[in-house]
């Protein structure tokens, strides 16, 4: 069964209030207002160094984990929310790869599910891992996740979530004994395609309650109920979609990880990771406790995610 | 369930309609009066993003917290309707 075997998380120290993004967003003050009163976005980090490898390098350093065990990783899988993120022939996956001394591994990026990709990207690791069972050597995956926010598409998302740069670096094993994954499931939405804004009004209708339903989803194959679940993992959209999901589900709010939204903002793909690393360090995860992690990616479609995992 | 009945304060709910009406007018720059029983999003074309511009607008001039993440669709098909809510759920600031 699919296994979290480490997490680590970068998130950088410098951190800039909303109101000061918002000429260079093309913000009013007054969305500014409405993202930090009803968005409960605060401020989001900024890494002063313009590097992408080295963002991503930043994370990595932390995973002890991968200390000797590079030979093991067979898969290194980029989980992006940006299509394209360095011009060519730049590519960051591969210079970070090198730098590792993971040159041998397999290399490439998710990107088609939008801040959802790092959900995908743990699915697709663990069955690469389990495809190659019986072939010697404890075969790993690393899923790295974080971007810059290099643009403004990659900055703010109009009046829902504003951007923060971090990023994660997670080793996946096929049959480990934890973080175990217990249900995956998805639903992508095509329609959704924020290219023609044909459906934006009918996203926003459907943008809860699709979600609500995917984690539902994720809970039966599981063979849980929202009973089962210790703490909620979200995406770091915004505090208010939040508060709402939990009156939709229902499920205390108390029991969300909201702590990074107001000081991190929406760090794309990983943020199911630093939450995951928040939850650790604040001891809301005992061994055996089971947890949800939810995620919606919005952009080219949309897809609603959710994962369950045992502790 | 009438006003009373529900505990509703009226007073303060004709203040937040007297104050929507004035500021929906300049958010959807209409010129034509707005009243409590024209919907929202259908007649007046509101949208999520000047909703929200309208309650931070309404907290500021009323000098009350409104409890946005309990406000259902349904709760705000008409100007009217939206008032009930805020003044139903709010506190002051």
């Amino acid at each position: 069964m699919t296994a979290l075997e480490a997490v680590s998380v970068y998130l950088p120290p410098t951190r800039i209030p909303v109101e000061s993004l918002a000429g260079s967003l093309g913000l009013t003050s007054v969305q500014a207002r409405v993202f930090r009163r009803f968005h409960g976005l605060r401020e989001v980090g900024r890494d002063p160094d313009p590097s992408l490898c080295n963002l991503l390098m930043k994370a990595a350093a932390g995973l002890d984990a991968l200390r000797g065990q590079e030979h093991r990783v067979r898969y290194v899988l980029y989980a992006r929310t940006m299509p394209v993120v360095a011009p060519y022939p730049d590519n960051p996956l591969h210079e970070v790869c090198r730098a590792l001394g993971l040159g041998h591994a397999l290399a490439f990026t998710v990107t088609h599910q939008s801040c959802a990709s790092g959900f995908l990207a743990i699915d697709i690791a663990g069955r690469l891992l389990a495809a190659d069972a019986g072939t010697g050597g404890q075969p790993l995956a690393l899923i790295l996740s974080g971007e810059k926010a290099f643009t403004r598409e990659a900055q703010v998302f109009e009046n829902t979530t504003i951007f923060g740069e971090g990023a994660s670096a997670c080793l996946v094993s096929a049959f480990g004994a934890h973080d175990r994954l217990l249900a995956y499931a998805s639903n992508v939405r095509g329609e959704f395609d924020n290219a023609t804004g044909a459906n934006d009004a009918r996203l926003q209708r459907e943008y809860r309650p699709s979600l609500a339903q995917v984690m539902r989803q994720a809970l039966d194959e599981a063979g849980l109920t929202l009973d089962d679940i210790r703490v909620v993992l979200p995406h770091n959209v915004n505090v208010v979609t939040w508060q709402r999901m939990c009156l939709l589900l229902p499920f205390p709010l108390d029991r969300v990880l909201l702590d990074n939204i107001p000081v991190s903002g929406h760090l794309f793909c990983a943020d199911v990771f630093a939450n995951y690393k928040t939850a650790c360090e604040r001891g809301l995860l005992r061994s055996g406790d089971r947890y949800l992690a939810a995620a919606v990616g919005a952009g080219g479609g949309a897809t609603f995610a959710a994962m369950v995992f045992e502790h | 369930m009438a006003a009373q009945e529900s505990g509703l304060d009226t007073e303060l709910r004709q203040q937040v309609v007297d104050t929507m009406t004035m500021v929906l007018a300049r958010l959807l720059k209409r010129s034509e009066p707005i009243t409590e029983d024209q919907r929202l999003m259908e007649a007046l074309g509101l949208d999520s993003t000047l909703g929200l511009e309208l309650m931070l607008e309404l907290e500021d001039r009323l000098l009350i917290l409104i409890d946005v993440e309990l406000l259902d669709q349904n709760q705000m098909n008409t100007v009217g309707d939206l008032a009930t809510f805020i003044a139903d759920h709010c506190r002051p600031a």
